[in-house]
């Protein structure tokens, strides 16, 4: 399986699954621990490094919470382009998850395709943080910097040229014979079933349910742009199947690339590089200590579902410093309920049982 | 397309009315919060006593269709007063998601949503008293989605949940010792024997992690 470091114990019946337990915590770094001890901006760079897929989404979790802690002010324009960072997160993170499931269900080819493309938005994402993976670019009450000279007319043309690859790929998979049989009528699950398990995301969304985080519990400027959120029709009363779930998430890389489109247009302040770092167009000071007995709690939409962090701040003097940080990885709670929904399918549905659900191991073990 | 905070307003104090009603007798709080950030959108806050807990739990779930245990938190507080020594914080969402029927499925409009569809945040708060066993009832029983949020919360934390099945190790080793949760305020941050990272910022004074132990 290439999606990290995890075990999952099969108790079989022959060729079908009996039982299954995940075991989970190989690579836990205790960063909830670390946390207490640093700052509140020297935590953004911790947050990037929960997800190395989707370093930019769990990055702007923490600093919403953050905000909320320390009542931060954020400018519409720095909301703007966290929200077109956010979302060029999502389809590279898409895209990897793409690229990986492909060869779980052996088509090989798709993980080159993947990573030729997500390479574009890896490329754009490198140019407003400075790095290729982990980029350290929102700030409590804003974001770094301005966007990068010549970068709306990149992103837009990669955008562009992306929507047609979407088409390439869906002209490659919807109609493989193998992608079907591996993937149509195997690992149902249920919307409601989903929930009570505390499973949200693209995979609740693929159950024919279109509950966003983006809309249900607002954060940015998501109400602006034209947008809506990717939803299935799953055709059995048993649920969505792992077929579900890829085109739903073939349909959010759609949203996200037409939100992106659309938030660059509507940016206030023009989507030229207009303002240096600093400004209070890009970022608003923000408080450093956090008042004694306050708490911040953020619920964003990841990649994967709905991540949250709360904070507590103050305590023992020393606002600078949370007292108590908590992180809620959405993988976290859905690879033990994904582990119990594969019983009474057969060894060889396992890779696509799991890999459907986009694993991620970096924000489950945090 | 969002929901609107009208909406959300009217949602938290028509639940906290209910609540109030429901408990008033066992000193049990709700209130309706408001975050402070961006959208300033409220939430409902209910502080409560270990022994209420499991009643409220199901109130919430059966009577207010609150289906989403997202987050357990729990929190040391050694310096604090006798009857918090520890915090157990629950964050759960009210979501409408319902099953579908085939090739159909729900699309909700977010300015159209009433009752009890509007999504929702509740955040539970317990005190509970100084000393070495933190215990509150587990709530496993009424969300499934709260089994391994306990499972990490006693693993880290180190709260005991009462009546919990099948709780072990998750992110830590499973041979760790017992009584060891690395998120007690008792265990510090160390870094190669220095206290504060920036002691010896070149590391020249740095020494192996095992120095002093028997090899």
């Amino acid at each position: 399986m290439t999606h990290g470091l995890w075990t999952l114990r099969v108790k079989v019946d022959g060729e079908t699954i009996v039982d299954t337990d995940a075991e989970l915590g190989y690579i836990h770094r205790g960063v909830e621990k670390i946390c207490e001890d640093r700052d509140f901006t020297q935590i953004t760079p911790y947050c990037d490094r929960l997800c190395y897929v989707s370093a930019m989404t769990w990055a702007n979790s923490y600093i919403y919470a953050a905000e909320d802690l320390l009542e931060a002010e954020v400018p519409e324009r720095a909301e703007f382009i966290r929200l077109i960072s956010a979302e060029l997160q999502r389809l590279a993170s898409h895209l990897m998850w793409l690229g990986a499931f492909g060869p779980d269900i052996g088509s090989l080819t798709l993980m080159t395709w993947c990573m030729r493309d997500r390479e574009m938005f890896l490329d754009l994402l490198q140019e407003l943080g400075g790095s290729r993976m982990h980029y350290n670019y929102p700030r409590i009450g804003g974001v770094k910097r301005d966007i990068p000279v010549g970068f709306a007319t990149r992103m837009i043309a990669k955008i562009k040229l992306f929507e047609r690859r979407i088409e390439e790929y869906e002209m490659l998979l919807d109609e493989s014979t193998i992608w079907l049989v591996r993937l149509q009528g195997v690992g149902y699950t249920k919307a409601e079933d989903m929930v009570e398990a505390g499973v949200s995301g693209p995979n609740v969304r693929a159950a024919g349910v279109n509950y966003d985080v983006r809309w249900a519990h607002p954060y940015s400027v998501y109400d602006q742009v034209d947008w809506e959120p990717a939803v299935e029709k799953p055709t059995s009363v048993k649920g969505a199947d792992c077929y579900d779930r890829y085109r739903v998430r073939m349909e959010e890389m759609r949203q996200s690339s037409k939100m992106i489109l659309d938030a660059i247009e509507k940016i206030p302040g023009g989507k030229n590089t207009n303002y240096s770092a600093g400004d209070e167009m890009i970022m608003t000071k923000a408080p450093t200590r956090a008042p004694e007995g306050a708490t911040g709690f953020s619920n964003y939409e990841c990649t994967r579902g709905a991540s949250q962090f709360y904070i507590k701040g103050g305590g023992e003097g020393r606002g600078k410093n949370p007292y108590r940080l908590s992180i809620r990885s959405p993988m976290f709670i859905t690879i033990p309920y994904v582990a119990k929904t594969m019983i009474g399918y057969k060894i060889a549905d396992i890779p696509a049982i799991m890999g459907s659900f986009d694993p991620c191991i970096g924000e489950t073990d945090r | 397309m969002r929901v609107t905070h009208e909406q959300s307003d009217s949602a938290a104090k028509s639940c906290v009315a209910v609540l109030n009603e429901r408990f008033s007798g066992s000193g049990i709080k709700s209130t309706v919060e408001h975050h402070s950030n961006a959208f300033k959108m409220p939430f409902v806050r209910i502080h409560a006593e270990p022994q209420h807990w499991l009643a409220i739990a199901k109130f919430m779930k059966y009577d207010l269709f609150v289906n989403y245990c997202s987050m357990v938190t729990g929190t040391h507080f050694p310096d604090g007063p006798a009857e918090r020594g520890w915090e157990v914080a629950y964050h759960m969402m009210r979501m409408p998601v319902s099953n579908v029927k085939p090739n159909t499925n729900t699309i909700h409009v977010a300015e159209k949503l009433s009752g009890n569809d509007i999504p929702l945040e509740f955040e539970v708060l317990i005190a509970l008293q100084q000393g070495d066993t933190p215990t509150v009832p587990s709530i496993q029983s009424i969300w499934v989605g709260a089994d391994w949020n306990e499972k990490e919360t006693w693993d880290l934390v180190g709260i005991n949940f009462e009546g919990h099945e099948n709780m072990h190790r998750v992110l830590n080793p499973h041979d760790s010792p017992e009584q060891f949760h690395p998120l007690q305020k008792q265990h510090k941050l160390r870094y190669h024997g220095h206290n504060e990272m920036y002691d010896d910022p070149q590391g020249f004074g740095r020494k192996p992690a095992d120095e002093g132990r028997n090899k």
